[in-house]
């Protein structure tokens, strides 16, 4: 068990120090004084570096192990990408100094949207959200914004019950009322019941290409004729991008705004949970909309343009996440248009390679052909009381990080498996065996073994239950 | 399953004890069973008026909420503030001390709506 | 480079084992006429190329000695940091659904939350959010949750894109926002406060320092805020709070502000993270992913994400909030950061900040055509220098000399013409101040 800091702070020198070189002078009036303790550690750099190092030690990483994670594609990420964006040049950076200072940050963010708008058949991206969740609002407060513009009262989005938990939770963020809309089995758009819901108050339609049960939409044209033909927009959650880049585009297919996030499809790291990068892209009747300012290029030279009277505003402070924008951008030059529709269909490959090994054996609600994801569903399988919890507890024991579990709500038991394109075939037919094994073998043979799992991670089973009732969120 | 004879219940799973002018409310021990372990409880304010079947409470377990609706109109006038601090209560005694709000009703005829208590061991 | 592993023969195998002929009959779903043509995107470099490429373009971009502030900041980042944040089982890993298997992340993030609190002296700090902006929109929203009420007042002495930021997420609320003015010393009236609250106003936000340097007398704010039952929202430096009062100590509930001084370096103003930390009673209905201390099945203490009910992956639309991570790696620069000073050690930090900006001050006030434009208030390390000068001319002047000189204050309202908003931290030497003030002195 690895202290917590407080429990290593001691009276020694602390690890960091600051020399003023000017006298120092900051006695301050009493009543804007501090008069509680600050109450910060004070560990020697020696241990701190122990302390930090032992603690990554416990996390499975990407680095370390595969890391199967449906709907959030964990592919590799490109250390010369972390070695561009730790430049110094880039990094001190001020956002606030004059634009012919910084043409270099304004140039990656200007080729960047150019290079999106070719994947993503848009006419023009803004990379000011920090996330794909923080995309989603920018989208809906655009379109939004623009039924407003031609004064139509427009209050409801329609929300397929496969579609991922941020959709609802950011059209609700953004003030609309939510319609929710019953899938087919593989998670497939009805019509029938589209029809139904489709009234004149619907501003948009979220779907995701291909869905979240990692199927591709076979009714798009239909669904965005209904959609266009209702008066409504349709929008794209770029979750999935990764199955179709150089294979289809969204703006071909009819949707009108889209978010993509840059640390799924583009390799950007995931970071134990941010930061991301979210930008949305829109048809060119959506433009006067985006969040400002806009990198814009005159002549030879990038300016920002901040005067853009339909803007919904500003997302956060600046203009983005702009180290994950730059790693971003060296992906796509490492790659090109070539390398970018290669990876998308090696992706499906390896989905497919891995769901042929497991259609015969476990249940695929979806089919047995899918793009770059799939969703088994263990439940009939599944005896002495063994759940899908118990299996992914199990992986981590065999040093894999779980797949996705419990999603799509739509699917028993489900296990959502998404191995990305940088996967070797001899990685993925192991993992197969061992899913296999656990599914098969080890669940009706030794159940227990999957009830006690895991025990080869740095600490057993956690009580959530307690975490929740009595939370203990700080040191005591 | 302990479904008390004496008490009233609706399809989502309230139990409801009619005390003069006002009902008592809590989850069945057929819902908390369902919930699992209940680790929060958000309990309305007193004095808010409630409509029948419309979310009044919230209970919460891990990995879930739930909402929890008011089995008829009136005015909250008791909330039970024991289950915030002991959420488990609402698992160990769902009829007693986890109960969690009472209502003063604003229309008797309402009460008529309310199952027995064997249709409502039919019903689940 | 497309970074993928297979060679022809594995392909040629896993296709067979599929039972297709080629590539192109796995995404035989998609109708053909809708299929894209080659994309036209430039790339395919090597590594080698690819360096070679962004050193290019690196280098238009200057580097300059900064005396600009308004929101982002040059500050010292700390070796340690660099090396924590560069290890790959850190910024490779993702959110830590699977707890057992995440113990270093939300390890860090639990330590996070716990400096968070110790410094704000808040009671719950969740695991972070996008950036100081964000945070400040969210804490806003929070303080629409808890209240019936749905007037918010905020400062005009908050930073304007955060002003900006809170507008556009209340955009489709039924909010109404309005802003109160900055009294003439620069900084917020008692009595402007007390008048404009209402029996409606859920929540007054204010920055302290705020966006023009001036530390607010919060204690008679809150004050005045407490007295009608509004919620009161803070906006603080986190550095600052190494010598000027904690929000606690103002007793604010909810506290907010940008983390990026907290060892995340300027990168044109993002990634860094917001921070927000609330009063106990608040805690369960704070956005965002928060950490918790267990244990295990052999009673060995370990974290786990929890309160996971107020999320968007459960809640959907009634979540607390839409957003579904942290910015966990600016999270842990700042848990490196500040696992470093100890308490002198932090506090020496704020007051160096402190001196050197009032050296400058000092020095730049007294100059021919410059003048304090709020002579006797408290700053941290930002202060306004009115001047009769051409601001065009001085910065200009600096820039030539590799100098980023401070921001021109003329957009930002009626009070700030001929103003310059200068920062001064721990980075820049003596030297350097005293030859920014003969640059100033020489226009």
């Amino acid at each position: 068990m690895e202290k917590l800091l407080n429990e290593l702070s001691s009276e020694c020198q602390p690890a960091y120090g600051v020399e003023c070189d000017v006298a120092i002078n900051a006695q301050v009036p009493e009543n804007l004084k501090r008069s509680i303790p600050l109450g910060l550690p004070s560990i020697a750099e020696n241990d701190l570096l122990r302390h930090f190092t032992n603690l990554s030690r416990k996390n499975y990483a990407l680095s370390t192990v595969f890391y199967p994670l449906g709907s959030c594609t964990m592919k590799y990420n490109p250390l010369i990408n972390e070695r561009i964006a730790g430049n110094d040049a880039f990094n001190n950076v001020h956002p606030y100094q004059p634009i012919e200072t910084m043409q270099g940050v304004l140039e990656v963010m200007y080729e960047l949207e150019k290079d999106l708008c070719e994947v993503a058949g848009m006419d023009t991206f803004s990379l000011q959200q920090a996330a794909g969740a923080h995309g989603e609002f920018a989208g809906l407060l655009v379109i939004a914004e623009y039924f407003k513009s031609i004064k139509q009262k427009r209050r409801k989005i329609i929300v397929p019950d496969s579609a991922h938990g941020t959709n609802p939770a950011s059209a609700a963020f953004a003030g609309f009322e939510i319609v929710p809309l019953k899938s087919e089995p593989d998670g497939s758009v009805s019509l029938d019941k589209l029809k139904e819901v489709l009234t004149p108050e619907v501003a948009a339609m979220m779907l995701t290409v291909p869905n979240t049960l990692g199927i591709f939409e076979k009714s798009i044209d239909e669904v965005s004729k209904l959609v266009h033909d209702n008066g409504s927009l349709l929008y794209y959650d770029g979750a999935n991008l990764n199955a179709v880049m150089g294979i289809v585009r969204p703006g071909d297919m009819g949707f009108d705004v889209m978010h993509i996030n840059l640390h799924k499809t583009f390799s950007t790291p995931h970071g134990g949970g941010g930061p991301g990068s979210g930008p949305i892209g829109v048809k060119s009747f959506l433009e006067p909309f985006l969040p400002v300012p806009r990198v814009e290029k005159k002549k030879d030279k990038y300016v920002l343009n901040y005067k853009k009277s339909k803007s919904i505003g500003k997302l956060k402070a600046f203009f983005g996440n702009f180290p994950v924008i730059l790693k971003a951008y060296a992906y796509v030059k490492a790659l090109g248009g070539k390398g970018l529709k290669n990876v998308s269909e090696q992706a499906v490959l390896n989905a497919n390679y891995m769901l042929a090994k497991f259609k015969d054996k476990v249940d695929v609600p979806a089919g047995d052909r899918c793009m770059h994801e799939f969703v088994l569903s263990p439940k009939t399988l599944l005896k002495n009381d063994i759940r899908t919890i118990d299996i992914a507890k199990r992986l981590l024991d065999y040093g894999y990080y779980a797949p996705t579990i419990y999603f799509p709500l739509i699917v028993d038991e489900a296990i959502m498996i998404e191995p990305t394109e940088t996967e070797s075939k001899e990685t993925l037919d192991k993992f197969v065996n061992v899913v296999n094994k656990i599914i098969l073998e080890e669940s009706c043979q030794e159940p227990q073994k999957l009830k006690d799992a895991p025990i080869n991670a740095p600490v057993r089973r956690l009580n959530e239950v307690e975490a929740a009732r009595k939370p203990i969120l700080k040191w005591e | 399953m302990n479904i008390p004879q004496d008490l009233l219940y609706t399809k989502t799973h309230e139990w409801v004890k009619i005390e003069g002018n006002k009902v008592k409310v809590g989850i069945t021990d057929f819902a908390q069973h369902e919930i699992t372990d209940v680790v929060h409880v958000e309990l309305p304010e007193i004095g808010r008026d409630v409509k029948k079947e419309h979310p009044a409470a919230v209970i919460e377990s891990v990995k879930s909420a739930f909402d929890i609706y008011a089995p008829v109109s009136g005015k909250i006038i008791e909330t039970n503030n024991k289950v915030l601090g002991s959420p488990e209560l609402v698992n160990s005694s769902p009829y007693e001390k986890g109960y969690l709000f009472a209502i003063e009703f604003s229309n008797e005829k309402e009460l008529g709506d309310l199952l027995k208590a064997d249709d409502y061991k039919k019903l689940i | 480079m497309d970074y993928t592993s297979q060679n022809q023969k594995d392909k040629k195998q896993m296709l067979e084992s599929i039972g297709v002929g080629n590539i192109d009959e796995l995404f035989k779903s998609i109708p053909n006429h809708l299929k894209a043509k080659d994309l036209n995107i430039s790339g395919g470099k090597t590594e080698q190329e690819l360096l070679n490429y962004f050193l290019n373009i690196a280098s238009k971009n200057k580097k300059l000695i900064s005396f600009r502030g308004a929101g982002i900041y040059d500050h010292f980042i700390p070796s340690l940091v660099g090396e924590v944040v560069g290890r790959s089982e850190f910024w490779t890993a993702y959110t830590p659904y699977q707890a057992e298997a995440s113990q270093g992340t939300l390890q860090v993030v639990f330590e996070y939350q716990s400096l968070i609190c110790a410094l704000t002296g808040m009671d719950t700090s969740n695991a972070s959010l996008y950036d100081g902006a964000t945070a400040a929109a969210e804490a806003a929203l929070l303080a629409l949750r808890v209240s019936s009420k749905n007037r918010i007042l905020i400062s005009s002495g908050v930073h304007p894109e955060y002003i900006q930021t809170v507008r556009t997420y209340l955009a489709n609320s039924k909010a109404k926002i309005e802003i109160i003015p900055l009294s003439g010393n620069g900084r917020l009236d008692k009595k402007t406060v007390d008048s404009l609250i209402d029996d409606n106003t859920a929540v007054v936000v204010i920055q302290s320092p705020n966006y023009f340097g001036v530390v607010e007398d919060m204690d008679s704010l809150s004050s005045a805020i407490k007295s009608k039952n509004s919620l009161f929202v803070a906006i603080v430096n986190p550095l600052s709070l190494g010598v000027f009062k904690s929000p606690r100590e103002y007793n604010a509930d909810i506290a907010v502000g940008e983390g990026q001084v907290l060892g995340s370096s300027m990168s044109a103003g993002g990634a860094t993270f917001g921070f927000m930390a609330v009063k106990k009673s608040l805690e369960w209905k704070m956005p965002g992913r928060i950490v918790g201390q267990t244990t295990d099945r052999d009673g060995k203490r370990g974290f786990v994400l929890t309160l996971q009910s107020r999320e968007q992956h459960i809640r959907r639309e009634k979540a607390t909030s839409n957003i579904c991570t942290n910015a966990s790696l600016n999270a842990l620069a700042a848990c490196v950061f500040l696992s470093g000073w100890g308490n002198a050690g932090f506090s020496n930090l704020a007051e160096t900040n402190i001196s050197k900006a009032r050296y400058a001050f000092t020095k730049i006030k007294s100059l021919d055509g410059f003048k304090a434009k709020f002579e006797n208030e408290t700053f941290f390390n930002e202060f306004v220098i009115e001047t009769s000068k051409n601001i065009k001319k001085i910065n200009k002047v600096l820039l030539k000399n590799n100098i980023l000189g401070p921001l021109d204050l003329s957009n930002a309202g009626d009070g700030f013409k001929n103003c310059l908003l200068f920062c001064v931290t721990e980075q820049r030497t003596e030297a350097e101040i005293d030859s920014l003030v003969e640059l100033l002195a020489k226009i």
